[in-house]
């Protein structure tokens, strides 16, 4: 005889979260520099011409120099003043600790927690390890998250970024770790099957976000985007598994969230990502 | 018809009394159905062996002597045999997704707009409680109820939509001689072929529903969104349901629609086939499992063990119980009281065998009733035309819509309300249900009467 379960399951598993496109303006940008007037200027010469993608919405571009700021509150205060719907910095402002690879400088710590705006960091202007490709397009663009079942928002804010004719990569990546710390309980259980327990909440767990980059794939069909959708769903330890596939790739920026409703310091992956990606542009939202 | 002492027929019928209000109280002792009519069984045949009210005979089947023991003569095989294949072979097609692709595609097609909804899911309720079984039926429109509902928003109408599915369930397995225990055993005893039945049955099925559903609606304040922009957003979210989601394998899909469709023909013309009207209905339904299970040759066993083994030894039981009952002239004695109630006239007296039914039914499992009740009045010789039959049979299935321990289907709705944390009581669900339930048993009785008299 059928059960509840089984039906309930079955009903649930054919709700699946459809992506709806939505493009977002981008009116204003505000570059930080810690650097002279002059070199402010060639920097952001270069950033706009990197950000060729925004050109459509013919953004008003404002930069701030190191004299402009001394402090993460007068900064803060410009950032309000200003408006910005895109912010582009790079990382240890005010510091010469860009040499050590172990934070991301005050300013940046607290400028992706404080403001709601999405910051673009960029590698640091002295910094001699960007990868080739760095800051020359937006041609691959990566989305990376371990949810991103129903995550419209991400997906729109890569696709903005995304130059006519690039790939939006969604990544996926399951944490291995915690799923094999699961699988070992479940072992432990004897009324549970672990090899029928190990298949089937793999398979679901992969199954969800690959049906998620479909409708993806649908709605920019429908929508006619130049943009190719290219998919990773895989299982593995996180922060290996998006290195490798940003140089894989040669990934040109990278997207990922930074904010967690339930705490103040930068969300779980997020702080090691944007420490140790040092030689990408990484959008953080 | 043997000699049995009065004092003899009044312990068994002590016994029968007992066991019926064993079965009623089910939920109160915390035993299984099974239990309860195996130990009743068990003791039954030990008394009437003791009393020599049966003996171990030799029979002769197909030219052989045969010594069986006498628990095997009073089981309906038959009976046993179309509810076994029945359950294995919608178990193993509702593997393929056809059923839930039946239940998403409606839910799609309602646009999520609540009144089609319940519409779309009375219907669904009615046609799966006649094709598959009532329990099946619910559980199915039962939980997308809840998970469609959940995504629209609009949970504050879910005990509405599952009271009543809960009770078209019972009035979908009116539709044919196999939608429920009851026309089963009472058309095998009346002698009414599944196309007669279901001749019969569909125009009450049909103004029923409608009813009901009409009912529903008002009751439970359920009503057309307003604004095309309501609809639309409604729309949007039924979309996101892939109906395709449960199907693994598209040949597996069509073979389970085409097995469908060709189970409901053969039970239909099983009656009248050359070869298969001599084999039954029951080698139908055994057969259609077997070739459907060929799909899961390998792991076939996961089916038997979801077979509802309680359920089956339950009727092997009850059968047992009933044909002691038989040999103790307990039926006689019931039989007897039963010819007042039948002897009020061609109207007043199936009017009121109705009601009795509906009654009896609506406390303890309608199907000792039906089962006793077949016994009787097939002893009596009733016509297999005769309005009697159906009375017998309407009053059974509609009588589960009183309580909520009145039918499987409705104990479901009432799980399924619980799962989803809805306050629903014993004496709540009787408040709500007894007006759709008077409703449809005074349309029975006058469709009894005025079409079938």
């Amino acid at each position: 005889m059928t059960n509840l379960d089984q039906f309930t399951s079955v009903f649930k598993s054919a709700d699946k979260p459809r992506f709806h496109y939505r493009r977002a303006r981008i009116g204003r940008v505000l570059v930080v520099t810690d650097l002279g007037a002059d070199d402010s200027a060639v920097l952001s010469r270069s950033l706009k011409a990197f950000l060729s993608v925004l050109e459509p919405d013919a953004p008003e571009w404002t930069t701030l120099c190191g004299g402009d700021f001394d402090s993460v509150n007068g900064l803060l205060e410009k950032i309000e003043a200003h408006k910005p719907d895109l912010i582009v910095t790079y990382r240890h402002l005010h510091s010469d600790a860009w040499n050590w690879p172990h934070g991301l400088g005050e300013y940046l710590d607290v400028i992706t927690q404080v403001t709601t705006t999405p910051v673009v960091v960029i590698p640091h202007p002295a910094e001699e390890n960007a990868l080739p490709h760095s800051l020359k397009s937006t041609k691959q663009v990566m989305a990376i998250t371990d949810h991103l079942v129903g995550d419209d928002s991400l997906v729109n804010h890569a696709l903005r970024f995304v130059q006519t004719d690039g790939s939006c990569w969604l990544a996926h990546v399951e944490d291995g770790d915690q799923f094999d710390r699961y699988v070992d309980a479940i072992a432990k259980i004897p009324s549970i099957n672990t090899e029928m327990a190990h298949e089937t909440i793999l398979e679901q767990l992969l199954k969800e976000p690959r049906d998620y980059i479909s409708s993806c794939r649908g709605t920019l069909a429908a929508e006619s985007l130049p943009v190719a959708i290219e998919e990773v769903v895989t299982l593995g330890h996180r922060l290996t598994e998006y290195c490798s596939l940003v140089e894989e790739h040669e990934i040109d920026l990278l997207v990922f969230y930074t904010k967690d409703e339930d705490q103040l310091a930068m969300q779980g992956l997020a702080y090691p990502l944007a420490v140790e990606l040092r030689s990408i542009p990484i959008l953080m939202l | 018809m043997h000699e049995v002492p009065d004092y003899i027929t009044m312990i068994f019928t002590g016994l029968l009394a007992a066991m019926v209000l064993c079965l009623a109280l089910e939920e109160k002792i915390h035993a299984k159905k099974s239990v309860i009519v195996g130990i009743f069984a068990v003791v039954t045949l030990a008394l009437a062996t003791g009393l020599h009210l049966v003996k171990r005979e030799a029979v002769e089947i197909l030219g052989h002597s045969v010594s069986l023991p006498i628990y095997i003569p009073g089981v309906d095989w038959e009976v046993i045999a179309i509810i076994l294949g029945s359950s294995i072979f919608v178990d193993v097609t509702s593997k393929s997704g056809l059923f839930s692709w039946i239940a998403i595609k409606l839910t799609k097609v309602s646009g999520g707009d609540p009144l089609r909804l319940l519409i779309a899911y009375g219907v669904m309720t009615v046609v799966f409680s006649a094709v598959l079984n009532n329990v099946t039926a619910m559980i199915i429109v039962g939980t997308l109820s809840a998970v469609s509902l959940g995504k629209l928003g609009r949970l504050n109408k879910l005990l509405g939509f599952l009271l009543v599915e809960g009770l078209l369930t019972n009035i979908g397995g009116l539709l044919t001689l196999i939608s429920s225990v009851p026309n089963i055993i009472v058309g095998n005893a009346a002698g009414i072929t599944f196309v007669e039945f279901f001749l019969t049955s569909s125009p009450y099925v049909v103004v029923a529903t409608a009813v009901t559903i009409w009912m529903g609606a008002k009751v439970f304040d359920i009503r057309r969104l307003d604004g095309i922009e309501a609809q639309r957003d409604a729309a949007l979210l039924v979309s996101g349901f892939d109906e395709n989601d449960g199907i693994e394998s598209n040949n597996f899909f069509w073979f389970g629609s085409i097995m469908t469709v060709l189970f409901i023909c053969a039970m239909a013309s099983a009656s009248v086939m050359p070869v298969i009207k001599d084999l039954g209905m029951g080698y139908v339904a055994l057969s259609f499992a077997a070739i459907m299970l060929t799909r899961y040759k390998a792991t076939a066993d996961r089916f038997y063990q979801a077979v509802d083994w309680d359920l089956l030894a339950f009727f092997g039981c009850l059968f047992i119980v009933i044909n002691m009952m038989e040999h103790a002239l307990v039926l006689e004695l019931i039989g007897d009281g039963l010819k007042p109630i039948i002897g009020l006239g061609a109207q007043a007296g199936t009017v009121a065998l109705m009601a009795a039914s509906a009654v009896a039914s609506s406390v303890t499992d309608n199907i000792p009733l039906a089962a006793m009740l077949a016994k009787i009045l097939g002893g009596m010789q009733i016509a297999s035309d005769s309005p009697i039959w159906w009375a017998v049979i309407f009053g059974a299935n509609l009588g589960g819509n009183i309580t909520p321990i009145g039918s499987a289907s409705t104990l479901v709705a009432v799980t399924i309300i619980h799962k989803n944390n809805l306050p629903m009581s014993f004496a709540g669900f009787v408040k709500v249900a007894v007006p759709f339930a008077a409703v449809q048993l005074v349309m029975a009785a006058g469709y009894v009467l005025l079409i079938l008299g």
